[in-house]
């Protein structure tokens, strides 16, 4: 047993301080507010602090902390996506995951599982090769691989998947993991708070100050603050904070839902993803089975959920591991995801001076949730996007330039 | 599962349905610059909100219009497409 | 112990039932339940606790002693509370180490100073030991475990409708049945319990008044043709409009109401002291129901602890059926209306302890309850020191209720923390949504009577069943729960959450950290999220965070409640499983010729012949060897065939593909390319004109469904005057193609064949001779093969007429049935590419060396103006024929492989394969358009990293001038 553990044994008191500061007020005005304490949110205030010497900043969340789609996603962190500017990226962020916990002192459960995007037709597999070779070329650690290595890293698979579709490769990554998702936003939080950053609960932000193209201020159902820099990173209520500062983008909202067993014995390490029975799969350390599937198909802002979503699921689920019959799913929930047309962020400046936009997450953002903020941070230093961002600047769409990173994000999330 | 109303087959659930997104009226193409047309292909009005959808019963191929409450996910009512107004 | 044999009760005392449990035989009955039977066979240690694995007996009996989970062969977490006993079961405890006696996890009680809440998260993340603590974690923290031979249980899915829904058989659910039919309704009622009647089966108070009760309810709503009954059946969760999933052992019925009354009742709630989880505590309703339902003697002195008059009723009930009663405890200072009940029990001398609270169990040499120690409490409710052992072997706890509001909450409805009856009750309900009983806060037998009365009555009159009568109850006289029913204690073990071992002092220390709100709360400290879902626990939660942060629960409020209402198997919710898959009429005949199949969208097509010992590309290439030197046919009747037909067929068709089509002559075809409003390609096809207004036109297997659905969408939109048909499944299609494919039709039609009648790119309607008879067929000289050929489009049924016609027609040109893997090769040597392989989802048509048939002069189609705007800018990449050289014998690149480039990314294949005509690898790629000059050297990385190069060429590769297609060979 960890020597750490001792303390708790030795002292009467529990010897362990909070983790976020309560601030009774708000001040007045704040050199950067930052919208939303999901992990993008806090990240971004963590790295303002920790690296820029930032601190006049405030993080303004309408919930609790991490109760957005930070604490409703099923934690797949890979970065075997499709286009340079997305492998790169994703590649920058697993680097910072790595070392996370130990940076926190807090455990994220950050567990490297390796991830098997399964392919059943012969396109997918082209596609698995094509990010295999994109990701190769930028040093990432992904592989074509043989039903055979499926087999092998989940021996328990029906690889003909109840006959309907036989599994003919897939693509191995080894460096997908799966985390913790809400110690990673109290990770951010702690380590924002103890740097100076104000976090700010059960505070609304109802409206944006503009004035002459610029930011002024925060209408907040706590007050009015001022600032000249604003960061939204609000995932699935980025419309809503848009219409506040009338930013046209292309994203919409659709629900995307994912659901959890009971415990059981753990009997599957790595995480499994099949595009074509649109499901996936991995074991948390609680030994629950967390499964997910694509997209719900109509626009909701909302995080109902639905009967068919579970039974289709299921279906497919018992197509790839027959024996999960008995198994009971405990709890299904939903988020809300902020999608773009080609599966890419949209991150960086926007045509609204000091407003910052960190968004387009959709069902892919947690695992890119160090590097977003790390390049928003240095984006709102800076004022002028990071490099590794310029590839999901708004701007795209005006030039008929998407990053489609479609074939790599739909299920795979 | 939810309950829609095609208006040509009546209620039925909202899995027989393909939903196409809301109804966006096309600028002139001659008139338009590169930047309005843009919009135009990519914007959405995001925001929630009581919106004209685009709504097909599949197995009847019936393509109708609904107004929908985003965010409730409410219905309001069901029609066939007008015309432009 | 059994007790003596009882009306009512639900065991069947003629039917034994052996099985056996940790290894041991055992006897119980038909109708028990695995909890009851063991608990009558006097064991009290059924499970281990998650965290601790310390010993546990019965709960509630209610669905959630998660505490008591077994495997039963490959089922894992059964319930033991509430699985029916079935005979042969071998179980034993999840959860163990060694066995539920001996349990080596024991020690971790031990340990819980180490322990604390979230301990966890502090430590254990080196970066080098994590993986092993997680793996030991895992082992420790997964309950049951999954057989992974076992085979896929299916189960039957049920679909019906109702008018009026009510969840829940007890007395105010029965009672709203009855208003409702008695209204007209069509009514089901759904209770999870084997049988119906709700806590009215228990909750007996040794007053016979009651059961004759709940023996007329039962009666009415037997003898009301109106009202079906379903028992050992819940409902799982509330979906949207009214949608209901009722799970029961064997399937899942999908139930659609008109309207639903939650009659759900609640969960009587432990109280929280020190030891409070020693077998042999447990809630007075599930002592109740082990001796009503199960004649089984819950404890043999208890003592029970109260704070309602429902715990009174309890310990009469336990008199009548001869457990003594040491004391009743009460967290009140009187007994309020439970008075009367309170005389018998003095009268039978026992002890009535006001004002007093349980501080602590004593657990005995075995670990099973042996003692209470009592406090009386002080002016501000906490204990005094004065206290008082009272040997017990049982604790029976009444002190409160929670609302079983789960299907409310789903529903949407608005809940308001009541401090009359201390529970959350419904505000604000949705539309064609009632509640009743204890859910809705009414908890006093008459009273819940009547609001299920009323419940009903308004249900039935909202799908338009008479009129509603009845209004809401006055309040509650008196409160059913205690406020604060939780004593701490120094030394802990104190339980909130029974699922996670989950302590008094670990909310403290929670909040300490700044958890401090609800849902924080539960994700820290984990309360609630095992797997009975804060059933048990939720309730004291908030009271103690309400506490701690010196809120009203009201204020505090509640985490979200989702589906499941119980956990439900992915084997119900899978049901049977559904799998459509679509063959052409000819799918028997490809069987009979050796076809491999392989998927396309939802179509199975042959992707080559076996022939029989011959490899998968030897047979390949004798497939391209015969169409191009002799004749060959392939099954295209994937491919989408719809019509537009009317005076603005043409007008249509300009507008959604980009070529022209006004001018297309009668008789006449033209390749059609598709974009969306971006200007990506998304489908193409061939586009044939019947008549002037007239169209027949093919798009891609895997775009049909989505191309016509568009097309009609567009259609409702534009107005124009001409409609879509859809024929994909009506018409068969097959393309005859080779040098030797007009000798071979021309034995079986009286068409003109000549080029000059029937030319390159024409359509003709005719009759085509197949045995029996003469058929009428579309025929169309185009071919993606790149040979003279017809592509032959008939009514489905008579595509395998047709089929046998050619193949027999054809044997004297020894014709060969082609699949796509051949027909794959034979377009690429023509250099025809395939949208969704040398496209992707970015792709425009200028891209690709389409901008032959793109018209940017025409008025307007779909994606033009975004063309015009793209092609102001420099283009990324240009897709290009690549060839290695004749006798080329070195490694050959895979499709997706990456063109290189001074070290950067310069594009990538598309498509490549050995040309047999050519005798070269040929192949597709995109390449930045600086490297796509023809005779430009590109260097193309292989899958192991080595480079190889080849040479940027002209396409088509095979026959440029496409000789072969216009003039006779
Ligand atoms: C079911 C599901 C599964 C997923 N699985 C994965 C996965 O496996 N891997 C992966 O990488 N990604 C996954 N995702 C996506 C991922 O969860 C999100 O992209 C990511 O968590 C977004 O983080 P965020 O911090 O930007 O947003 P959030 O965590 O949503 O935080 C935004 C916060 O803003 C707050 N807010 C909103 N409006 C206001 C306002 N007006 N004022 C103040 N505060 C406001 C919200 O309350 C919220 O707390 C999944 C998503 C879902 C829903």
């Amino acid at each position: 047993m960890p020597w750490r553990l001792l303390r708790f044994a030795l002292n009467k008191k529990h010897p362990e301080p909070r983790m976020f500061t309560h601030h009774e007020k708000l001040k007045s005005s704040y050199d950067v507010v930052i919208i939303g304490a999901g992990g993008h949110g806090l990240a971004a205030a963590y790295y303002l602090a920790r690296d820029h010497g930032i601190t006049n900043v405030c993080v303004l969340e309408k919930g609790y902390i991490g109760g957005g789609n930070t604490g409703r996603n099923t934690t797949i962190i890979r970065s075997n996506y499709l286009t340079p500017e997305g492998v790169k990226f994703y590649d920058e962020s697993v680097k910072l995951w790595q070392d996370l916990s130990t940076e926190f002192d807090l455990n994220l459960f950050y567990a490297n599982r390796g991830h098997f995007t399964l392919a059943h037709t012969d396109s997918a597999l082209r596609t698995m090769r094509w990010r295999a070779e994109v990701n190769k070329h930028y040093g990432i650690n992904s592989e074509v691989v043989g039903p055979e290595v499926v087999k092998e890293a989940a021996p328990m698979i029906d690889l003909s998947c109840a006959g309907h579709s036989p599994i003919l490769g897939a693509l191995y990554h080894a460096p997908g993991s799966v985390a913790r998702h809400d110690a990673v936003a109290w990770g951010y939080g702690r380590g924002a708070d103890q740097r100076g950053v104000e976090i700010h609960q059960q505070t609304e932000v109802l409206g944006i100050d503009v004035q002459g193209g610029k930011v002024k201020g925060v209408k907040t159902s706590r007050g009015y603050i001022a600032t000249n820099k604003v960061l939204c990173a609000v995932a699935g209520s980025t419309p809503r904070i848009l219409k506040m500062v009338d930013v046209k983008t292309p994203l919409y909202i659709h629900p995307l839902q994912a659901m959890v067993s009971e415990p059981v014995k753990p009997w599957l390490d790595p995480i499994l993803v099949s595009g074509s029975l649109h499901v996936y799969i991995s074991q948390s350390a609680r030994g629950e089975l967390v499964m997910g599937a694509s997209l719900d198909p109509y626009e909701l802002h909302g995080t109902r959920s639905t009967l068919d979503f579970v039974e289709g699921l299921s279906t497919h689920m018992l197509e790839m591991f027959p024996f999960l019959s008995k198994v009971k799913v405990m709890r299904q929930w939903a988020g809300m995801a902020d999608m773009t047309p080609d599966f890419a962020p949209i991150m960086g400046m926007t045509p609204v001076e000091g407003f910052y936009l960190d968004s387009g997450w959709g069902t892919w953002g947690f695992k890119a949730t160090p590097v977003c903020g790390k390049t928003m941070s240095h984006t709102l230093v800076n004022d002028t996007p990071h490099p590794l961002i310029t590839g999901f600047s708004l701007d795209r769409f005006r030039n008929f330039a998407l990053t489609g990173e479609k074939g790599a994000a739909s299920v795979g999330h | 599962m939810k309950i829609l109303t095609c208006p040509l087959n009546g209620p039925r659930p909202v899995s027989e349905f393909f939903y196409w997104g809301e109804v966006r009226p096309m600028p002139d193409p001659a008139a338009a610059s590169d930047d309005e047309w843009a919009d135009y292909v990519f914007n959405r009005n995001g925001a929630p909100g009581v919106k004209r959808e685009w709504w097909c019963h599949t197995p009847s191929n019936t393509w109708f219009i609904a107004e929908r409450d985003t965010e409730k996910d409410l219905v309001l009512k069901t029609y066939f497409y007008p015309g432009e107004e | 112990m059994r007790l003596p044999a009882s009306s009512g009760e639900w065991i069947d005392r003629s039917k034994p039932v052996e099985f056996s449990f940790e290894g041991r035989t055992f006897k119980g009955y038909a109708g028990d339940t695995v909890s009851s039977a063991l608990w009558g066979a006097d064991v009290r240690v059924l499970g281990r606790s998650f965290k601790y694995h310390r010993p546990r007996g019965v709960l509630s009996l209610a669905n959630h002693d998660t505490n008591a989970l077994h495997q039963w062969g490959d089922q894992p977490n059964v319930r033991a509370d509430v699985t029916p006993l079935v005979a042969g079961m071998t179980l034993t405890a999840v959860n163990t180490f060694g066995g539920l006696a001996d349990d080596k996890g024991r020690f971790l009680g031990k340990m819980a100073r180490f322990l604390p809440v979230g301990f966890y998260y502090k430590a254990f993340h080196t970066r080098k030991l994590f993986p092993m603590w997680e793996r030991m974690f895992r082992t420790m923290t997964g309950l049951g475990s999954v057989d992974l031979a076992s085979a896929q249980h299916t189960t039957p899915k049920a679909y019906d409708f109702c008018d009026v829904l009510v969840i829940g058989a007890g007395p105010s659910g029965l009672s709203a049945a009855l208003a409702a039919a008695a209204q007209g309704a069509d009514v089901v009622v759904v209770d999870e319990n084997a049988h119906a009647g709700g806590s009215a089966t228990y909750q007996i108070g040794n007053d016979t008044s009651r059961r004759r009760l709940l023996a007329e309810l039962l009666a009415k709503v037997a003898a009301d043709a109106c009202i079906r009954v379903v028992t050992a059946t819940y409902a799982a969760g509330y979906y949207k409009d009214h949608w209901i999933p009722l799970v029961s052992a064997d399937r899942m019925l999908k139930m659609r109401a008109g309207s639903v009354v939650v009659a759900s009742g609640a969960f009587e709630q432990p109280a929280v002291f020190r030891n409070n989880d020693l077998p042999g505590i447990m809630l007075a309703s599930a002592a109740q129901r082990l001796m009503y339902r199960y004649g089984v003697k819950p404890v043999s002195k208890a003592v029970v602890l109260v704070a309602n008059a429902d715990g009174y009723r309890a310990a009469l009930d336990l008199l009548a059926q001869g457990v003594s009663v040491a004391a009743v405890v009460d967290l009140r200072p009187a007994a309020g209306s439970a008075e009367p009940q309170a005389k018998l029990l003095r009268q039978a001398g026992i002890e009535i302890l006001p004002g007093s609270c349980i501080v602590e169990a004593l657990p005995g040499a075995d670990g099973l309850c042996a003692g209470a120690r009592i406090a009386t409490l002080q002016a501000d409710g906490s204990p005094s020191a004065q206290i008082r052992d009272i040997a017990c072997d049982g604790i029976l706890l009444s002190v409160g209720w929670a609302p079983a509001a789960n299907l409310l909450y789903q529903a949407g409805t608005r809940m308001r923390f009541d401090r009359a009856v201390e529970q959350f009750v419904p505000e604000a309900l949705p539309d064609g949504v009632f509640a009743c009983g204890r859910v809705n806060g009414v908890h006093e037998l008459e009273r819940r009577l009547a609001d299920g009365t009323r419940a009903g009555s308004h249900a039935a009159a909202s799908v338009g069943f008479g009129r509603a009568s009845g209004a809401a109850l006055p309040p509650e006289a008196e409160c059913p729960s205690h406020p604060w029913p939780i004593v701490d204690h120094p030394d802990g073990k104190n339980f909130v959450d029974f699922d996670e071992d989950l302590q008094f002092k670990d909310f403290r220390n929670a909040v300490q950290e700044g958890f401090d709100n609800i849902e924080l709360l539960k994700r820290f400290s984990t309360n609630g999220m095992g797997p009975s879902q804060g059933k048990h626990s939720n309730m004291n939660g908030l009271r103690i965070l309400a506490r701690l942060t010196g809120k009203e629960p009201q204020q505090v409020g509640t985490t979200t409640a989702r589906p499941f209402y119980h956990p439900v198997p992915m084997a119900i919710l899978a049901g049977r499983g559904f799998n459509p898959e679509r063959r052409t009429p000819l799918a028997s005949r490809h069987d009979a010729l050796g076809a491999r199949w392989m998927p396309a969208g939802a179509w199975q097509r042959p992707e080559f012949y076996q022939v029989a010992g011959k490899e998968r590309l030897a047979c390949i290439r004798e497939e391209v060897a015969a169409v191009r030197k002799g004749v060959g046919l392939i099954d295209v009747g994937t491919l989408g065939k719809l019509e537009v037909i009317g005076p603005q067929a043409a007008e249509f068709l300009e507008r959604v593909y980009t070529s022209n089509y006004a001018n297309l002559k009668v008789g006449m075809t033209r390749y059609a390319v598709m974009c969306d409003e971006s200007g990506v390609v998304i489908d193409d096809g061939v586009v044939a004109r019947l008549a002037e207004d007239h169209f027949y036109f093919t798009t891609t297997t895997s775009g049909a469904a989505t191309v016509y659905r568009e097309l009609s969408r567009l259609n409702t939109l534009w107005r124009l005057d001409c409609g879509i048909v859809n024929h994909t499944g009506a018409f068969a299609a097959m393309n005859l193609a080779g040098p030797k494919s007009r000798e071979v039709l021309a034995t079986l039609t009286g068409l003109d064949l000549s080029a000059a009648a029937f030319p390159y790119l024409a359509l003709r309607e005719g009759e085509v001779a197949v045995s029996g008879g003469k058929i009428p067929a579309r025929l169309m000289r185009v071919g993606f093969v790149g040979e003279w050929g017809y592509e032959i489009h008939v009514p489905a049924s008579m595509g395998g007429a047709l089929w046998d016609a050619l193949m027999t027609a054809g044997k004297a040109h020894a014709i060969r049935p082609f699949g796509v893997e051949a027909q794959r090769l034979l377009r690429l040597e023509k250099g025809h590419i395939i949208i969704g392989q040398d496209t992707d989802g970015l792709t425009t048509p200028l891209e690709v060396g389409m901008g032959w048939a793109v018209k940017m002069t025409k008025p307007f189609f779909i994606g033009q103006r975004s063309l015009a705007a793209i092609a102001k800018k420099p283009h990324k990449q240009q897709l290009a024929g690549i060839t290695f050289p004749v006798g080329y014998s070195g490694a050959v690149p895979l499709e997706c492989n990456l063109v290189i480039d001074g070290g950067d990314i310069a594009g990538r294949v598309t498509s490549i394969a050995f040309s047999p005509s050519l005798e070269r690898y040929i192949g597709l790629a995109f390449l930045r358009p600086d490297l796509a000059a023809i005779g430009t050297t590109v260097s193309i990385r292989l899958t192991d990293g080595a480079m190889v190069q080849a040479e940027v060429s002209a396409t088509p590769f095979y026959d440029p001038d496409n000789l072969k297609q216009k003039e006779a060979a």
